[in-house]
């Protein structure tokens, strides 16, 4: 299994004012000199992850003091420069919420030239209430979605003259990739997934697939990726295709580890924290999603621990571990319980690991990091990376 | 989805009418002068008490618009120029040379856009709180941004009098499933037609001196939604329009006030 270190490198001082984290929070809040100690504080942390073999991942949002980096690409150009070995991962653009998809494409490409062919691409839809800032229309999402999938796709991996573009959502006179892409046909494309039916999509298109804190839906998520990937490849798909996002703390004892999953906590209580009408805006969710989910009420969606419950958003770290989104413990525990959650979910090749998350300061970050690479990466490197029966059913 | 009866209009007959291959949910009600009434973000169920009313002196027309209610909607039909143009061809097809428009709000625009493309299609043109004009100059809102308010404070503020069913969370989820289909497809073609520009159609205004047919321009005093100085707006707009203004109502003046709005038309109307 590899690991890839992730931060939402959140403005966490923020954490302290009432109400919500997301679009409506003001931004005379932030302090921009504390913003940049903060954004090189996390900069450091991945490059420290780099040294150690692990591999990197980024993520963007906007209007929000959960994470500050406003764009996967800028942070991964800073990255491609800094770092030598680490592959660098994009999860991801959020190409719906964005008006200008060849623009993306030429950042990519940009970002494969610069770290060498070390780019892997996210193309995902993006946050429902980060239309509020993109101003995209909400209805035909998906549309739009996979036509600048599309257009993307078609610009990285040209080898031939330019080509206009004509279509119905974007438009454009001349796509000519300066720099092209290292990575031909074009650098790994992931997608991420909540449910079965949006992982066999991708599992027929042979994309790699992740799924974010989902516990035990992690492991029909991939048991419907591997059944589409079957179907279209004519092979089972290697683990590689399968990612896991999870929080990751770890400490040479147990008392540590525990007190270091508080300060990350507050990652699961502050990206709660946003006005409803946001969450959901009108014409985003199809017709029949809407009916569903008002008839199967606000539970229906969170994780659920061992026992069935939904997992309250105010746990506890152990609630939080028993539903399968928290790690925690010594490198020991921290193998075993992830060996544990690798085989009851079917096996899967990524750990999308936050070693960073809430309100983790740096030293913390850097001894969890640092055991993680040293003691628990090399471990799980030799889980099985064949796909597995299923042997656990209590997660289901 | 299937047109099915619905209570509060058991007074006139629901039906399915297919306007150049779109399948519209189209109400009729009352007997008198041809009445075309076009409903606004509440759907036309929001508009019943008024339909009413208005069914003892005209004979009303009074379709979902496409993607609100039960009408098929359409990713061709996006824009509220579109609905002018498709609003046209459904009166082309029932027949009804000139009757009286009636628009509410959202229906209010639609009726608008119309009416510069056939500028004397309507013998009368009614406009009750439209929107459709420019909502906002830069940082200035005339127009509240419904897609920013919770689902129950714009139940609240679209009229004076109670909210609308569903207007909070806790009665939307114990809906029946056809109404909350409903609720839902309405608030998914408010989005599709009005998310950007926000309500508004940019040239609209330019066009708005075509409109020959004699209007009538209403708000409830109490609009929660729209601004004096959009109200200020329309009335530059349409410069010969009559202006009516119910104290005591508020955006949803056929919510609040049917009776009297409906008896305003008339007079209006002449009939």
């Amino acid at each position: 299994m590899k690991i890839w270190q992730f931060s939402e490198q959140a403005y966490h001082p923020a954490f302290q004012q009432p109400g919500a984290m997301r679009v409506t929070l003001p931004q005379s809040k932030c302090d921009p000199f504390e913003a940049g100690r903060l954004l090189n504080r996390y900069l450091d942390e991945y490059m420290l992850a780099d040294e150690l073999g692990l591999n990197i991942m980024v993520n963007e949002h906007h209007a929000a003091a959960t994470c500050m980096s406003t764009s996967c690409m800028t942070t991964l150009a800073i990255l491609a420069r800094q770092t030598s070995k680490a592959q660098l991962l994009a999860l991801g653009i959020p190409l719906a919420n964005r008006s200008n998809p060849l623009r993306v494409a030429e950042e990519i490409a940009m970002v494969d030239a610069l770290s060498g062919g070390r780019l892997e691409v996210g193309l995902v839809k993006g946050a429902a209430y980060e239309l509020f800032m993109s101003n995209r229309q909400p209805t035909g999402f998906m549309d739009r979605f996979w036509e600048a999938h599309d257009l993307i796709l078609a610009a990285l991996s040209n080898q031939g003259d330019n080509f206009s573009w004509e279509g119905e959502h974007f438009h454009y006179r001349t796509v000519s990739m300066w720099p092209r892409p290292i990575q031909q046909p074009h650098p790994p494309i992931w997608m991420t997934a909540s449910s079965a039916t949006s992982a066999r999509e991708y599992g027929k298109r042979g994309y790699t697939c992740a799924t974010f804190l989902s516990g035990a839906v992690a492991r029909s998520v991939f048991t419907g990726y591997r059944e589409a990937y079957v179907q279209a490849h004519g092979e089972q798909p290697g683990q590689d295709k399968l990612a896991y996002l999870a929080l990751v703390a770890c400490a040479g004892d147990r008392k540590t580890a525990f007190a270091r999953a508080e300060k990350m906590k507050s990652y699961f209580t502050t990206a709660a924290r946003l006005d409803p009408q946001f969450r959901n805006p009108l014409g985003f969710s199809p017709v029949d999603a809407n009916i569903r989910m008002l008839q199967a009420g606000a539970n229906a969606m969170r994780p659920r621990m061992r026992n069935g419950d939904p997992l309250p958003v105010d746990g506890t770290i152990e609630q939080y571990m028993d539903a399968g989104l928290f790690f925690v413990g010594t490198p020991d525990d921290v193998h075993e319980q992830l060996a544990r959650f690798h085989d009851e979910t079917g096996g899967f090749g990524n750990l999308l690991m936050m070693g960073q998350a809430g309100e983790l300061g740096h030293a913390d970050t850097v001894d969890n990091l640092t055991l993680v690479g040293r003691e628990v990466a090399p471990r799980l490197a030799e889980l099985s990376t064949q796909p597995i029966e299923v042997r656990y059913e209590a997660v289901g | 989805m299937e047109t099915e009866s619905l209570e509060e209009l058991s007074f006139g007959t629901l039906s399915a009418l297919d306007v150049m291959g779109t399948r519209l949910e189209l109400f009729e009600a009352g007997s008198g002068a041809p009445l075309l009434f076009l409903h606004g973000l509440d759907g036309l169920e929001g508009a019943a008490p008024l339909l009413h009313e208005l069914a003892h002196s005209f004979s009303v027309f009074a379709p979902s618009h496409p993607g609100f209610g039960a009408s098929q909607g359409s990713p061709r039909i996006n824009r509220v120029d579109d609905l002018g143009y498709f609003y046209l061809d459904m009166l082309n097809q029932l027949g009804l040379a000139r009757p009286v428009i009636v628009g509410t709000s959202f229906g209010g625009w639609v009726a608008a856009e119309m009416l510069t493309k056939e500028p004397g299609r309507a013998s009368q043109l009614v406009l009750v709180s439209p929107l459709g004009l420019p909502t906002a100059d830069r940082r200035e809102q005339h127009v509240a941004d419904i897609f920013m308010l919770s689902r129950q404070e714009l139940g609240a503020r679209m009229q004076v009098g109670d909210p609308g069913p569903g207007s909070d969370m806790k009665t939307l989820t114990k809906l029946p499933e056809d109404r909350l289909r409903r609720l839902m497809r309405n608030d998914e073609a408010a989005s599709h037609f009005g998310w950007t520009p926000y309500m508004a159609n940019p040239k609209l205004g330019d066009r708005t001196h075509r409109i020959t047919s004699s209007t009538l321009l209403a708000w409830g005093e109490q609009d929660a939604i729209v601004s004096e100085r959009y109200r200020q707006d329309w009335r530059k707009a349409l410069p010969d329009a009559e202006v009516e203004i119910f104290a005591g109502a508020g955006h949803r003046v056929h919510a609040d006030q049917p009776a009297g709005l409906a008896s305003r038309i008339a007079a209006f109307a002449g009939r």
